[in-house]
């Protein structure tokens, strides 16, 4: 289970909005929590993680901010912004439609 | 992308952008944090300090692939490529400096030609007019068998602007004039440029003054009535000092008192190319300024004075307006059949009439435009053999990055940004030398406009041709970029990465640049017989001389119009005037005419029939220029009288009418017989018969060079003219007569202003000999700056041939080749190339000059002498051109040559 190859596409952006909108959060962190939240069930690479935080970054869904951790070292932090909040307003009601389409055709009786 | 997530998303991508550094620290930093968290994780769950870093890096699953991945994310890639290539290509360019100056000055030699001869042709043709929506204002012509392009008279304007419906409005004005122009009285008058203009000019060109306000409708209603005046803008800044009290203010004007009633704005500097009105009259006081009393502005319909205009209404095309107007003449020819008989109408529009059949002064701005564009094509392909000798330098480079994965078309990129460099720095340069050819022009107005009009080249850099010289810096660019790009760039890896020598090729690999010489031998040589063609043609025009004694002569001017003089009272003034000169100390003779030879101002036109003389059926009457002199014109100007006498003082108003004409037109209408004692008619059939005294020698009227026209002379006595030029013959320097004049005219009109006073010799120098020499230095200096280029890049070419086969000259010489065998072999292949582009360029400068011929010399034959001169002289400088090279390549040394690479 290296790859993410599990998620659909374009589930890793909504995961990643959602954790952020919680509270802002640096890299490792976010990972930490993802497989906390999920149980180990959705296990995001170290190395797919950073190319899809810069990307939300550059959409300016997110935006990015230095400050200190609990370590006190020097982290980035990301944290969500109006644009990104809109957007993940619509993808997770997008989700909900989807995953509720998905589920009633799976759970449909075989006639 | 909605605009507010621009506005967000903008300064990262900035930022990603210029700070680079900073960007790629971050990351780095962010990533270390990550590894460290995750090696510290690690450890805490037991494992070694190395296994554990092992474990954080498996799991990043390549960091440098990670980074990379992170870096396409901020997508300035296309950006920073850009910039990476702006880089390498100024440091390679760095590391050619001779090179590199040689191209920046050819194209910037193409660019600043062409930008400066676009802003010619782009005043008198495509610049709209400084009106409002200038597109749909449409210019009405009246036509004849003579002219395609007459003028109407003001019953004419009146008929058309009452009964076409094309139109929003249409308006009227006279040719800009001298005005006597009096701010004080008691002053002497200063001349001024006026224009008579409709009541309506203002508002439907849609001018709106910059302070008080435009010609009301009833303004120019009543003749005589409403003397106003419009001030142009730069009059009121000159002469008044840019006053903002002056609307209100009365000024004199040929000494009647005009109303300032408005200022024009800056912008509006009127309709004519190169006359910029001083003030705007109504037409209804077209009698203060009026030039002939015997004719009524306002009621004679062959008084065509007036320019004529309009504003297409909406939806309206100028084939329907035409058609419209020609209708419109039709019923004026029936209604006056006489004064309109044969006379149609058309609709033009600005371009049709800015590029007109019988206006010369575009077509030189269209050849110097046709020739700077060769100047820049030779310099583009010049440049593309510099660049190709280049790229062949570097054929290995490319070619290992070929083989490493580099896109063609990145490759292609990367050599086009070197271009386009190159091409940036030859069009900045190109826009000073613009600019400098420019300026070298205006410093010869003077010399062009000599007159006190407000008349001006309006030749500028302006934003248009910046506009130009940029699209042109692009264009050559990409011109000169794109062969050597995509030539070296072939994806021939085997032979590319075996040796940097390797196009020892099949003829046809050479044949694109073998063409390319040939092209520039033949761009240079049509370059160089257009110049020479200009260069002959002008100096045919100075040197055929005027065919009469033009030094000694002193000149000035007269207009009793200024002073309000009755026709009885100028009269008086000019026969006081002619009497009492020519006994003033001095002057040795003296004449009044109506104008002056080959002078600024165009002769006057008489309509008339030859009697005896078998018209053709379809017309009236024959159109000749003529002049009004008096009884000692042809003695003090030098005219010979070739058969028949001269005008006496016996010719006056009361004796019969007498006319004296030139040897063409004695010898037009009665070929053979003697002209002297035949008689004509004035205008028509039945019209006034005038008897020819005299025949005189044929001179050059209006141009020096000029074919012999028809002229006609007609005794100042029996035919009045308000206007006329004192001409006075002296014994040694005319300006010595200029204090004595000033006291005879003191003695009969102390107020009378002598206007453009000057000695002959001196304007004709100005007019006819230095004026056309500006512009054929402009055109000589052109063919030989061409020729320049062209060397330039025939010795680069060469050059490059020779340094391509240095091997192979290197291994005929080891063989035991002589060095003149390798001479005539290098030789042999330049003069088969400037051979092949002699040929070529004959060709094209033979169709060149039957275009320049029937475009302006008229001299309808092959200028041999042209050829003569012109084809040696090219063919013995490219072959100079071609000789260095080739005897550097005699002098290789075997040993050295098998070295190289």
């Amino acid at each position: 289970m290296s790859k993410p190859s599990d998620l659909v596409q374009g589930t890793l952006d909504l995961l990643l909005l959602k954790i952020v909108a919680l509270q802002p959060m640096n890299g490792w962190a976010i990972s930490q929590r993802l497989k906390q939240m999920s149980s180990d069930v959705l296990q995001v690479s170290d190395g797919s993680l950073y190319p899809a935080l810069h990307k939300l970054e550059q959409e300016g869904w997110i935006t990015a901010e230095w400050k200190a951790s609990e370590n006190n070292r020097r982290a980035k932090f990301y944290s969500l912004t109006r644009l990104g909040r809109k957007h993940l307003e619509k993808e997770a009601a997008n989700w909900d439609r989807l995953s509720a389409a998905i589920s009633h055709v799976v759970r449909m009786e075989e006639a | 992308m909605r605009p507010q997530h621009w506005l967000y998303i903008l300064p990262l991508r900035l930022r990603s952008l210029f700070l680079r550094g900073k960007v790629e620290q971050e990351m780095n930093e962010e990533l270390q944090y990550h590894l460290d968290a995750k090696i510290a994780e690690g450890i805490a769950s037991g494992l070694s300090p190395r296994e554990a870093r092992h474990r954080a890096m498996r799991a990043m699953e390549g960091l440098e692939q990670r980074k990379e991945d992170i870096r396409d994310t901020l997508r300035i890639h296309w950006m920073t490529d850009f910039v990476d290539d702006v880089r390498y290509a100024i440091r390679s360019l760095g590391h050619a400096p001779g090179l590199t100056l040689l191209v920046v000055m050819t194209l910037a030699l193409g660019i600043g030609m062409t930008s400066a001869t676009f802003s010619m042709v782009d005043a008198q043709i495509f610049r709209p007019y400084p009106v409002p929506h200038p597109g749909n204002v449409v210019t009405l012509v009246s036509t004849t068998h003579d002219s395609s392009y007459d003028n109407f008279s003001y019953r004419e304007y009146r008929d058309i602007r009452d009964k076409t419906n094309s139109y929003d409005g249409v308006i009227a004005y006279k040719d800009m004039e001298a005005v006597g122009f009096i701010a004080e009285s008691a002053a002497t008058p200063k001349i001024k440029g006026g224009m008579l203009v409709s009541g309506n000019y203002f508002a439907v060109l849609g001018v709106e003054p910059r302070m008080g306000r435009g010609f009301r409708e009833d303004e120019d209603k009543v003749p005589g009535r409403d003397p106003v005046a419009i001030l142009g803008p730069e009059f009121w800044k000159h002469e008044f000092a840019s006053d903002p009290g002056v609307v209100g203010k009365t000024i004199h004007l040929n000494g009647t008192n005009f109303t300032v009633i408005g200022v024009a704005p800056e912008t509006f500097t009127g309709l004519q190319i190169f006359d910029h009105p001083d003030l705007y009259i109504p037409l209804a006081m077209a009698r203060t300024f009026s030039t002939n009393h015997a004719v009524d502005f306002f009621e004679d319909r062959e008084d065509r004075e007036l320019n004529v205009k309009g504003r297409l209404s909406a939806g309206t095309t100028v084939q329907h307006a035409s058609s419209e107007l020609a209708a419109l003449a039709k019923s004026l020819e029936n209604e006056y059949s006489k004064v309109n008989r044969d006379r149609g109408a058309a609709v033009h529009t600005q371009f049709e009439m800015r590029t007109r059949g019988d206006d010369q002064n575009w077509k030189f701005a269209v050849i110097f435009v046709v020739l700077s564009l060769a100047v820049l094509l030779v310099a583009c392909t010049n440049v593309a053999g510099l660049l190709l000798s280049r790229a062949r330098a570097r054929t290995r480079e490319i070619a290992i990055r070929l083989a490493i994965g580099a896109g063609r078309f990145r490759l292609i990129r990367l050599l086009l940004t070197e271009s386009m460099i190159l091409a940036s720095f030859g069009g900045m340069a190109g826009i000073a030398i613009g600019y400098g050819i420019v300026e070298w022009f205006h410093s010869y107005q003077s010399l062009i406009f000599m007159t006190d009009l407000p008349s001006s080249m309006p030749f500028h850099i302006d934003t248009r041709a910046l506009l130009v010289s940029v699209a042109l810096s692009a264009l050559s660019a990409f011109l000169c970029g794109l062969a050597p790009a995509l030539q070296s760039t072939k994806p021939d890896l085997t032979n590319g990465l075996k040796s940097a020598d390797v196009d020892m090729p099949g003829r046809k690999k050479l044949w694109g640049r073998n063409l390319l010489v040939v092209a520039q031998v033949a761009a240079s040589l049509m370059l160089l017989t257009a110049a020479f063609l200009m260069v002959r043609g002008f100096r045919d025009s100075a040197l055929a001389g005027a065919g009469f004694e033009k030094d000694h002569l002193l000149m000035t001017s007269f207009d009793p119009r200024l002073l309000q003089y009755s026709p009885a009272q100028t009269k008086q003034f000019y026969q006081l005037l002619a009497e009492r000169v020519r006994s003033a100390p001095g002057v040795q003779a003296a004449t009044l005419t109506q104008n002056i030879p080959l002078g600024l101002d165009g002769f006057d036109s008489v309509a008339f029939v030859p009697e005896g003389f078998q018209m053709p059926r379809e017309r009236e009457n024959f159109v000749s220029t003529m002049d009004t002199v008096d009884e000692g014109y042809f003695q003090t100007i030098g005219i010979p009288i070739l058969q028949g006498r001269s005008f006496l003082k016996s010719d006056t108003e009361e004796s019969p009418r007498v006319v004296v004409v030139n040897s063409h037109f004695a010898a037009h209408y009665w070929p053979g017989a003697n002209a002297v004692g035949q008689h004509i008619r004035l205008n028509s059939r039945d019209g006034a018969l005038i008897e020819i005294v005299g025949v005189a020698k044929t001179i050059a009227y209006q141009n020096a060079g000029e074919r012999p026209v028809d002229f006609v002379y007609m005794p100042l006595a029996q035919h009045s003219i308000p206007r006329m030029v004192l001409m006075l013959r002296s014994a040694g320097d005319p300006l010595q007569l200029v204090q004595p004049v000033k006291e005879v005219v003191r003695t009969v009109d102390a107020s009378m202003p002598m206007l453009d006073t000057r000695a002959y010799g001196e304007f004709y120098r100005n007019w006819v000999i230095e004026a056309p020499r500006v512009a054929m230095k402009f055109v000589a200096g052109m063919g030989v700056i061409g020729l320049l280029i062209a060397i330039a890049g025939l010795y680069g070419l060469m050059a490059y041939n020779v340094s391509r086969r240095t091997r192979e000259i290197g291994i005929r010489m080891a063989l035991g080749a002589a060095r003149s065998d390798v001479l005539r072999l290098v030789m042999g292949k330049g003069v088969l190339l400037v051979g092949t582009g002699t040929v070529v360029g004959l060709a094209m400068g033979l169709s060149l000059e039957q275009l320049m011929n029937s475009m302006l010399f008229n001299a309808g034959s092959v200028d041999i002498l042209a050829y003569v001169v012109v084809v040696p002289s090219l063919f013995i400088v490219t072959l100079l051109a071609a000789y260095v090279p080739a005897r550097r390549a005699s002098r290789i040394a075997p040993t050295q040559a098998l070295r190289y690479e």
